[in-house]
């Protein structure tokens, strides 16, 4: 097995922050990580200069490489040695092309400059950002001998797919100074000869790639130590202070997209904050509960915000005021107050909205795809089409004649301007009546409707998980409430003075600055969530660590590992057996998981693919920490070093507290028992 | 047609062939009927002189009215052009399939 990396990067591109190359990190990356080959493959460039020192100084195989910017994504191409003024020429013409960020390479540029592709060995970002896709994949498909990834989650995935081609795992490590992080990712080829045929020969049969020298993809190294972990589930056991916490953030630094529970995470802090934030939590996306239950109210709202009626009474009593003057005054008509249009009014202009949704509503029977057969066994298409036409003929009709009287009230209006200047007899004052009475019903209606919104009532009710969050509409019961609904600085004293009259405290709302009209509907009834549990009671604090457990890792199988520190802080053995244990294990059916338990029921119980013991000795006065690990049945554990310790003694004393204390424990349990 | 003359120094409409109306009984409806004989037919109107309409009251009204009805007989296509309105292509769609 040769363990390889065809993805490093020494030089900085535009791609890449700045960085200073160094030959030591490079020799100690490839010694720590015991390669056998590496591919130097920058982005759009190759230096040969650089390159033939870079083959100078190391004794394992190196390949000339280039990371191309394609259209969709990037590209590996990677060369044998025998031709590299070749590859440098072509790597020229890259880079020629490529001198910005938005700059990329076409399929047809790309074989313009390299000729037959399968020559070279191809590998498209696969599973991994930025990914070759689309046409161009589909154009590259007959060159290309693997597809890189970018986690041991998706190595595996598409390692088992059999439509999909091999996966590989590198590094893209920035060679840099003073590089003490190394990257864990790197592939296990089953190749004899390292050339660039022979790779390719070798790639194009899965079987002969793999994550680990010789346990194929059940292990995984997760350390750039070369620590294994199974790509399955993990377990970590080991006493406190003996670095379980600290391996579990040093593999998530390895991977792109860990989720990594941390410990105490789930456990209750203070209980005020924890219910609070557990509310907020269920409730996060519950904002459209209230937007979908309030919304017809907001059309109402709409409706009554511009009616003052102040200003109608105002209206009214002008102009009966100026009627009754009229009426004293007759004997003083003259020639221009006995016109007709001296008190002529003008036309109301009220559009019709009910025909505009009805040309709307024969558009949707007409064109409706899904439905069509429904509607075409009751109604023919040609008579809804016709009905359409005449519809909108109407409609047309009713906007000349609006259009009509809009230039009759304009004129009526200059008439009446200059007949009041040469009358002696005072204008009567407009009024609309018809219009002033619609917005009196429509108050009416308004304030029906506030009233009926103010009795309390269940408007959404909803399972999650165990639990059931219930959303429930009530008045407000001050103005503090209003206030803090608002979350801005602004007075509701006022307006809740006059809460109980849905007119007067609308146009209180209307004064409010910072509450923009948009937003008043919301503040007529207020909605509270409820979470309940399963027996319609409270949730306890246990019951709120059980359900952030359950929805932080509901959605682990999109991260590249799950790691979990000490989950068993926050739950009771039960819950750990009957949910926890059976929820982690189907996970790491499709992804890495690593659990860090000191209990019993999750170590000895969950049915661990992989365990580990963390360990700290003192050698020379100085502590020393230590990994051993292996498969649950195996009798020694061995660390990274060669040393081992006994697997059956090392976890009785990690879960139960050594052999003594489990004797006396089954001993106290037979004793209930007898 | 004929639809606003002077005739004994005052103002007078006509309404489609009835009888002219001395123009200071002219109401809303009777000139929204004006403004559509005005859209929909070549209207003929004498025109405004100060000098023969003596009642200033009939000057007033007469001169307004026979100014918008002028500048609307100007503007006679914009009212039937059909293609800038709400649902023309639905309806052109509809109509010739």
């Amino acid at each position: 097995m040769k363990k390889v990396d065809f993805h490093i990067h020494t030089i900085p591109s535009v791609r890449d922050s700045a960085f200073i190359f160094s030959m030591e990190s490079l020799k100690s990356y490839v010694s720590e990580r015991s390669l056998d080959a590496i591919a130097i493959t920058n982005h759009d460039l190759f230096d040969l200069t650089q390159f033939t020192q870079i083959t100078g100084e190391l004794e394992i195989s190196v390949f000339p490489g280039i990371e191309i910017n394609m259209q969709s994504g990037h590209l590996l191409i990677i060369d044998d040695v025998g031709r590299l003024d070749d590859f440098q020429n072509k790597a020229d013409k890259i880079r020629a092309i490529i001198k910005t960020v938005e700059d990329s390479i076409t399929f047809d540029k790309l074989t313009e400059i390299y000729g037959d592709l399968g020559e070279y060995l191809i590998i498209p970002h696969y599973q991994k950002k930025p990914p070759v896709s689309g046409d161009e994949l589909n154009a590259l498909l007959p060159y290309i001998s693997a597809g890189e990834v970018d986690s041991p989650r998706k190595f595996v995935r598409m390692w088992n797919d059999v439509n999909q081609p091999t996966p590989v795992l590198f590094s893209d490590i920035r060679i840099k100074e003073n590089l003490t992080k190394f990257s864990s990712r790197s592939t296990y080829i089953d190749c004899g000869e390292l050339s660039v045929n022979k790779v390719k020969e070798c790639l194009k049969d899965k079987n002969k790639v793999c994550l680990s020298p010789n346990d194929g993809n059940k292990l995984f190294e997760a350390l750039p130590n070369g620590q294994m972990l199974s790509t399955g589930l993990n377990v970590v056991l080991g006493g406190r202070s003996t670095g379980k916490t600290v391996t579990l953030e040093n593999i998530a630094k390895q991977m792109y997209d860990p989720l990594h529970i941390e410990q105490f995470d789930l456990v209750q802090k203070e209980e005020e904050l924890d219910k609070r934030l557990f509310e907020e939590a269920v409730t996060r996306d519950k904002s459209h509960v209230e937007e979908i239950h309030l919304f017809p109210f907001k059309e109402v709202v709409d409706r009554v915000l511009g009616i003052d009626l102040a200003a109608n009474d105002k209206d009214v009593s002008d102009y009966i005021t100026t009627l009754m003057k009229s009426a004293s005054e007759s004997a003083l008509r003259d020639s221009f107050a006995n016109t007709a249009i001296f008190e002529e009014t003008t036309f109301p202009i009220d559009p019709d909205e009910t025909l505009e949704k009805l040309i709307r509503s024969t558009q949707q029977l007409i064109e409706n795809v899904d439905y069509k057969k429904f509607i075409e066994k009751y109604i023919d298409r040609l008579h809804l089409k016709n009905l359409a036409c005449e519809l909108i003929e109407e409609r047309w009709r009713q906007e000349d004649q609006i259009k009509r009287k809009n230039e009759v009230n304009s004129l009526i209006e200059e008439i009446k301007q200059a007949l009041d200047l040469k009358s002696a007899v005072a204008p009567i004052s407009p009024v609309d009546l018809y219009g002033i009475s619609l917005d009196k019903v429509r108050i009416d209606r308004f304030s029906a409707i506030v009233n009926q919104l103010k009795k309390e009532e269940i408007v959404h009710d909803e399972k999650i998980q165990d639990f059931r969050v219930v959303a429930k509409r009530a008045p407000f019961s001050g103005a503090q409430e209003l206030r803090d609904k608002l979350a801005r600085q602004a007075s509701f004293s006022a307006a809740y003075k006059v809460y109980g009259n849905p007119y007067l405290f609308l146009q209180e709302l209307k004064s409010i600055s910072s509450l923009p009209n948009t937003e008043i509907y919301r503040y007529f009834v207020k909605i509270d969530y409820k979470t309940l549990n399963n027996d319609g009671a409270d949730v306890s604090g246990g019951e709120r660590s059980e359900f952030r457990l359950l929805q932080k890792i509901k959605r682990a199988t999109i991260h590249d590992i799950l790691l979990i520190d000490e989950p068993e802080s926050g739950f009771d053995n039960i819950f750990l057996k009957t949910s926890v244990n059976q929820i982690i294990k189907d996970i790491s059916k499709s992804v890495p998981v690593v659990i860090v338990t000191h209990n019993n029921t999750i170590g000895a119980s969950i049915g661990a693919n992989y365990v580990l013991h963390t360990t700290k000795e003192y050698q020379d006065g100085k502590a020393v920490f230590k990994i051993f690990s292996g498969y649950p049945t195996d009798t020694y554990l061995t660390s990274i070093d060669g040393s081992s310790i006994e697997n059956y003694s090392s976890t009785i004393n990690a879960l139960e507290a050594g052999v003594d204390a489990y004797k006396a424990r089954n001993e106290f349990y037979e004793n209930i028992k007898n | 047609m004929k639809i606003l003359k002077i005739e004994d120094n005052n103002g007078h409409f006509c309404i489609e062939g009835e009888e002219f109306v001395s123009i200071d009984k002219l109401d809303k409806d009777n000139l929204l009927k004006l403004v559509e004989l005005t859209l929909s037919n070549e209207i003929e109107m004498d025109d405004y002189d100060s000098e023969i309409l003596k009642n200033e009251a009939h000057r007033i009204i007469y001169r307004n009215v026979h100014k918008k009805l002028q500048e609307l007989a100007a503007r006679k296509d914009e009212f039937f052009d059909k293609s800038e309105r709400e649902f023309y292509e639905i309806y052109e769609n509809y109509k010739n399939s």
